[in-house]
């Protein structure tokens, strides 16, 4: 017995045949070699019986000769299935669809939570991610990540500390630490003014007290500079001593340069690569070929794609070469003398308050030795070194 | 004459030279699995077919064969397979 099941996939038709003379049709079926099977009689004159779909055309001839009336009762097989399929293929469209709309909302953003900032500082959040497009609708495709928002926010934005950036599914959390800028105390008790460091005053500015000290004089730390006592011998009475003494203070810097110095630099050609990533295949879809720079540092980017609350083992790569260099700078002495000078006088300022000013600079001691120059610059500066130092009270002086 | 001389030639090859008789004298050869399967080779056409009877025409004479219920699960040229309840097999020389 032959396997029927295979004409499964090239199609089976049920047939009918009705008339005279059924044994002399399926006589000259079988010998033109056409496969029939499963006939069954149903009373006189009708027969069915199954045939490859196949053979169907070499059916026609016989059936005329014959006299006979054929009529399919009966599709089945892959070939129909598939017909259906096609007839149908508008719910398969829809369930694709549907598939493809839940995979693109998957990857939007759905909120933003901002937590930790009052409303000010939320509102102000909130402008500044929508500058950087972070909004809701938006694709988290095109959106920096999370670190990135970070970056931009803790960057632009003076009123937060710190923030923290999580992405959770389709929401973004945000952890906000706020400054918190301490008021200024009114300092209401009696104080006096005292020295911060080793100064020599070049001027003062009392606004209530009584100095002590007088234009260049030498004051060390801790010494008065204005007393919060006045009033004449016995009938003294403390007042809050307010006002800026400044004096002219002294640092001292260290700087080592060398005239020689290799760094490497980028030279702004770049090559990017874009990838599809399907588990640990890396399939290139944009920016073959290799790269042809001698030496560059590869930055990789990936975004990995979601759907619902999985993340897909899909993910997106953007490859970018940048092509570096190695440059030497070379310094003549005076041009190095020169450069260290500013990084000292840059070195200064982070040491000095803001409303100091360099008044003076000194160069002590200049060397040069292995190819390095050291210098060691004194700086004359002028600031504030009145500190308030409360006075206590029941002690008599 | 020559013809019955031919058959008398093979008639003998067949008995002393143990060779299938089937194929040396064009009979038929019949299979049966119970009464549920019959199934025949060498047979040259289809005479009759309903669901209680068989006619098959054979080198010499017919076979008919009667039962219930009855398909043909396959048919060639040559051979069928017949699927029922078989009652009978009847060879019917003229």
């Amino acid at each position: 017995m032959r396997n029927q099941w295979i004409y499964y996939y090239t199609g089976v038709v049920t047939a009918k045949a009705s008339g005279q003379g059924l044994e002399r049709f399926i006589n000259n079926l079988t010998r033109s070699g056409i496969k029939i099977w499963d006939l069954k009689k149903h009373g006189e004159e009708t027969l069915t019986f199954k045939i490859s779909l196949a053979e169907i055309k070499r059916l026609r001839p016989i059936v005329r000769k014959s006299g006979c009336k054929v009529e399919f009762l009966r599709r089945t097989g892959f070939p129909f299935i598939l017909k259906r399929i096609l007839k149908n293929s508008g719910f398969f469209v829809g369930a694709l669809i549907f598939a493809a709309v839940i995979f693109v909302l998957s990857n939007m953003v759905w909120g933003i939570e901002i937590n930790g900032a009052d409303p000010e500082t939320e509102h102000k959040i909130r402008k500044e991610l929508d500058k950087i497009g972070v909004q809701t609708g938006k694709l988290q495709f095109f959106l920096a990540d999370p670190e990135g928002i970070q970056r931009a926010i803790t960057d632009n934005l003076e009123e937060i500390t710190w923030v923290g950036v999580e992405l959770q599914g389709t929401t973004y959390h945000l952890q906000v630490v706020e400054k918190t800028i301490p008021e200024q105390p009114e300092k209401l008790g009696p104080q006096n003014l005292i020295a911060t460091k080793k100064a020599v005053i070049v001027d003062m500015f009392v606004e209530e007290g009584q100095p002590v000290v007088d234009i260049n004089d030498y004051v060390k730390p801790g010494q008065l500079l204005v007393s919060g006592s006045i009033g004449k011998e016995g009938k003294t009475k403390s007042v809050s001593a307010k006002g800026e003494v400044f004096g002219e203070t002294w640092y001292k810097s260290e700087v080592s340069i060398s005239l020689k110095t290799n760094f490497k630099v980028f030279t702004g050609n770049e090559k990017r690569k874009h990838y599809l990533k399907l588990g640990s295949f890396s399939l290139p879809i944009w920016g073959f070929g290799k790269t042809e720079f001698k030496t560059y540092e590869t930055e990789k980017e990936e975004k990995t794609f979601r759907f619902l609350k999985w993340e897909l083992p899909i993910s997106y790569i953007e490859e970018t070469h940048r092509e570096s260099e190695k440059v030497m700078r070379t310094y003549s002495e005076n041009e190095a003398i020169e450069v260290a000078k500013e990084m000292a006088r840059q070195d200064i300022k982070n040491d000095i308050p803001e409303d100091a000013t360099i008044k003076g600079e000194k160069v002590l001691r200049q060397t040069t030795q292995n190819g390095k120059v050291y210098l060691l610059i004194h700086f004359q500066v002028i600031e504030n070194i009145a500190k308030s130092y409360p006075i206590i009270q029941g002690v008599s002086e | 004459m020559a013809k019955k001389w031919g058959h008398q030639v093979k008639n003998w090859m067949t008995k002393h030279m143990e060779l299938p008789q089937d194929v040396m004298m064009d009979l038929p050869r019949i299979t049966m699995i119970g009464q549920i399967h019959i199934y025949i080779e060498n047979h040259r056409g289809l005479l009759a077919f309903s669901d209680k009877e068989v006619r098959l025409l054979l080198k010499q004479g017919q076979l008919l064969v009667k039962g219930k219920a009855f398909v043909i699960k396959t048919i060639l040229p040559e051979e069928i397979m017949l699927e029922g309840k078989i009652d009978q097999v009847i060879y019917v020389n003229d």
